[in-house]
């Protein structure tokens, strides 16, 4: 019966071969339109690719809270260095010009193919098409480009336009003419030589006796090179338990984005000093606001940090490594 | 060609030696710690080698030479010798988190226009997804005759190019569109990548799949965590887009979107989506994330440029450089890279007086379209202060511009293609710092 059953998905294939034309080198198999349709996840400005769903301002801010602010804020004006969603209308002008979705972006299609395809950060293309649309409007929302009552589907959300979409042009470079001149090209008495400024560069690579790591900058321990966790490891050679060795890997792809850098109120991995009163709750109550998500006034911390796909397992072993690198 | 240098205006180039020293914000004391005696004027520098006991020098046997190396297979994929430092660097404030940011090319310690694998510079939006190429997929649909689906082995069987071409990203030196800020090549220009790339052109792939005349972009998308996406004109699909499973001899590294790529030779590189998952032909274009929100280079009067695809001629003075300064008074082969993403590069030009004067260089090596050419320029220094520069011409006839010139048009805020003529101060102890000329 399974060797049957095996067979059929062959005969299938050789079905369409038959039908279907080849190229010119009869290369390849046919894309079926199941393959395609799990694939095909484009949204284009004119509304093309847009599912059938719905989403609506009101169900978008309880979504947002849980799964964006960590990172985006509130209400859009990014947590430490994450992006800025929200604002900066009347500033790409000026010499402070600030690029949201409101003030720079010029079709809302973009949002709802982007948030679809690549967010949350931590947890790509887990969101359904009710929870895309819902989100999107209240991001649309958030920038004053729909009223609190939106309800975002199909139709209403490819007639949305966004205020800066006249304001792109399609590239006209070259736009500077340099000439090829050889003698007294430039008067040197208006030269003004305009040098760098200390501290930005990381140089220890080439700063005899600096002290500083090649890929450190200025001795920044925020700053190692991968998961920023490395100098805290070197620093105090803590053994992990197998348990915290099987949540770095759950770590460095779910938690680390909020907890190196710590934002969003996260206590950063390493500081023993952020962590010890968290520590101090025990790990029954650490493990349920990691698998649960948690918001109090000194942060957000969304449930199994917006990786739903994760087993608790997981993220209690992702517990397990931030604590023992933290105590 | 070959000619000593004469400083032609010298009077210039001791105000510039008065300036530099005046410099602020520079920590130069440990420039000058090196046991590099620095002497005013033009007198000659001379560098004293540390002292040294060591018995493996001449007239002793060097100690590698008394007894037998490993054999064969002792590495079985080798890797640099061990007195080597060439790696990626990144700069640690520029991005939020690793896993969508940037590293430089230690372009300062390569040697040729090869890019060795393991050292092209990295930009993820979404990390490193870890492909497993039996189970990856190329799909091609949308307005074509025979949508399909391809496996690695499919895609092998085409006929396949190899191009030497280079990958840059766009905001290549795009941390010193307002000011200078790095003092370091590698984060100066380090965006910036040269290779053998191996694949199969896209209008092969295109011939094969029969695309409807109504068919005019190409939605190009990766596998990644980032989805990344851009849109391709099908022009420049028929013209010299490669898919790529091949680097520099063997397969694609992780980093460089193993097991499959595009590459769009001479374009910004965030077009050459890597970990390529799936080609959609359609009637217009996409206008995503990456090409909307980010990639479009907004103007002085709040309008901003899409669709900015070409990397336009630029070049940059490698040795001497700030990782590599001047520790020899007398003959120096001044050396540099030049690259168009519009054909190949007709000549480069260097000024030692920070583009009053110039003189021709001389390329050398291969001369490739869209790829990294050498140039040199012999000459001696005696300690005289450079303010040096180089100057790309290309095949268009395109000179690169001077910083002043890319501001007057873009102003301050565009971040991307910054292709400006680049300046060096050496200073009179061979240290070299990197200063603006505005």
């Amino acid at each position: 019966m399974f060797r049957f059953l095996r067979l059929i998905p062959l005969v299938l294939v050789m079905t369409f071969s038959v039908i279907v034309s080849a190229g010119p080198l009869g290369i390849g198999s046919v894309a079926t339109p199941e393959m395609i349709a799990g694939w095909d996840i484009d949204v284009r400005p004119d509304g093309t690719g847009l599912p059938d769903g719905v989403g609506s301002v009101a169900e978008g801010e309880g979504l947002y809270e849980a799964k964006c602010a960590s990172c985006h804020g509130l209400f859009g004006e990014g947590e430490g260095r994450w992006p800025v969603l929200a604002g900066g209308e009347g500033t790409l002008d000026t010499l402070h010009p600030e690029k949201t979705v409101g003030s720079y972006w010029p079709y809302a299609s973009t949002l709802w193919d982007y948030i679809h395809r690549a967010m949350p950060y931590t947890a790509p293309q887990s969101l359904t098409d009710d929870e895309t649309y819902s989100i999107s409007a209240y991001v649309l929302y958030l920038n004053d480009i729909v009223d609190d009552e939106f309800v975002a589907n199909r139709e209403t959300f490819a007639r949305v336009k966004m205020p800066n979409e006249e304001n792109f042009y399609v590239d006209n470079r070259p736009d500077s003419k340099n000439e090829r001149c050889f003698e007294n090209c430039a008067d040197p008495k208006a030269f003004e030589i305009v040098t760098t400024i200390n501290g930005l560069t990381p140089t220890g690579h080439f700063k005899e006796d600096s002290g500083v790591a090649a890929n450190h900058y200025d001795g920044n321990p925020s700053a190692a090179s991968e998961s920023g966790i490395s100098k805290v490891k070197n620093d105090t050679k803590i053994v992990l338990s197998d348990k915290a060795n099987l949540g770095k890997g759950v770590y460095d792809m779910a938690c680390q984005a909020c907890h190196n850098p710590g934002i969003a109120g996260a206590p950063k991995t390493g500081d023993k000093a952020a962590w010890v009163s968290r520590i101090d709750q025990g790990m029954d109550v650490l493990n349920g606001h990691a698998i649960n998500g948690y918001q109090g006034a000194d942060g957000v911390m969304p449930a199994k940090g917006g990786n739903m796909s994760l087993s608790n397992d997981d993220v209690i072993n992702a517990v397990a490594f931030m604590v023992e690198l933290s105590r | 060609m070959g000619k000593i240098y004469e400083p032609s205006l010298p009077k210039l180039m001791e105000a510039i030696a008065t300036e530099a020293r005046g410099m602020k914000g520079l920590d130069r004391r440990n420039f000058l710690k090196g046991g590099i005696a620095a002497v005013a004027g033009l007198a000659s520098v001379q560098i004293i080698p540390k002292a040294s006991a060591s018995p493996n020098l001449p007239p002793n046997l060097p100690k590698w030479q008394s007894h037998l190396g490993p054999g064969v297979v002792s590495k079985p994929y080798g890797e640099p010798a061990e007195f080597e430092d060439l790696q990626r660097r990144t700069v640690p404030w520029l991005t939020v988190d690793a896993a969508s940011s940037i590293s430089m090319t230690p372009l300062q310690d390569l040697e040729g226009i090869i890019t060795p694998s393991g050292v092209v510079f990295e930009r993820y939006h979404g990390g490193i997804p870890n492909v497993n190429p039996e189970q990856h997929r190329l799909i091609i649909h949308g307005l074509v005759e025979r949508p399909l689906v391809l496996t690695m082995d499919d895609l092998r069987r085409f006929p396949s190019v190899s191009e030497i071409r280079f990958i840059e990203c766009p905001a290549n030196g795009g941390m010193e569109w307002r000011g200078a800020q790095m003092e370091a090549l590698q984060f100066t220009h380090g965006m910036l990548a040269c290779c053998e790339w191996t694949g199969v052109k896209l209008s092969t792939l295109l011939a094969e799949v029969g695309v409807k005349p109504d068919g005019k972009w190409i939605l190009a998308e990766g596998a990644d965590a980032a989805g990344m996406s851009r849109s391709i004109p099908l022009e420049k699909a028929l013209d010299d887009t490669i898919i790529v499973w091949g680097q520099n001899g063997e397969a694609l590294r992780p980093e460089q979107g193993y097991p499959l790529r595009m590459l769009n030779p001479g374009w910004e590189g965030n077009t050459s989506v890597k970990w390529l998952r799936r080609l959609e032909i359609g009637d217009q274009p996409w206008h995503h994330r990456e090409e909307t929100s980010k990639y479009t280079d907004l103007m002085p009067d709040g309008r901003a440029r899409r669709f900015t695809w070409v990397q336009e001629a630029n070049s940059v003075i490698t040795s001497p450089c700030p990782e590599k300064p001047l520790k020899q008074s007398g003959f120096v082969e001044i050396r540099g890279f030049a690259w168009s993403g519009r054909g190949k590069i007709k000549a480069v030009d260097i000024s030692f007086d920070g583009g009053v004067n110039w003189e021709r260089t001389e390329l050398k090596g291969l001369v490739l379209p869209k790829a990294l050419t050498q140039f040199s320029y012999r000459t001696t220094w005696n300690g005289q202060p450079w303010l040096l520069q180089s100057r790309a011409i290309d095949e268009t006839g395109y000179v690169q511009p001077t910083l002043k010139q890319l501001r007057d048009e873009r102003g301050g805020w565009s971040i991307y293609h910054k292709n400006s003529i680049h300046t060096w101060n050496v200073m009179e102890n061979g240290d070299v710092f990197n200063v603006q000329i505005s």
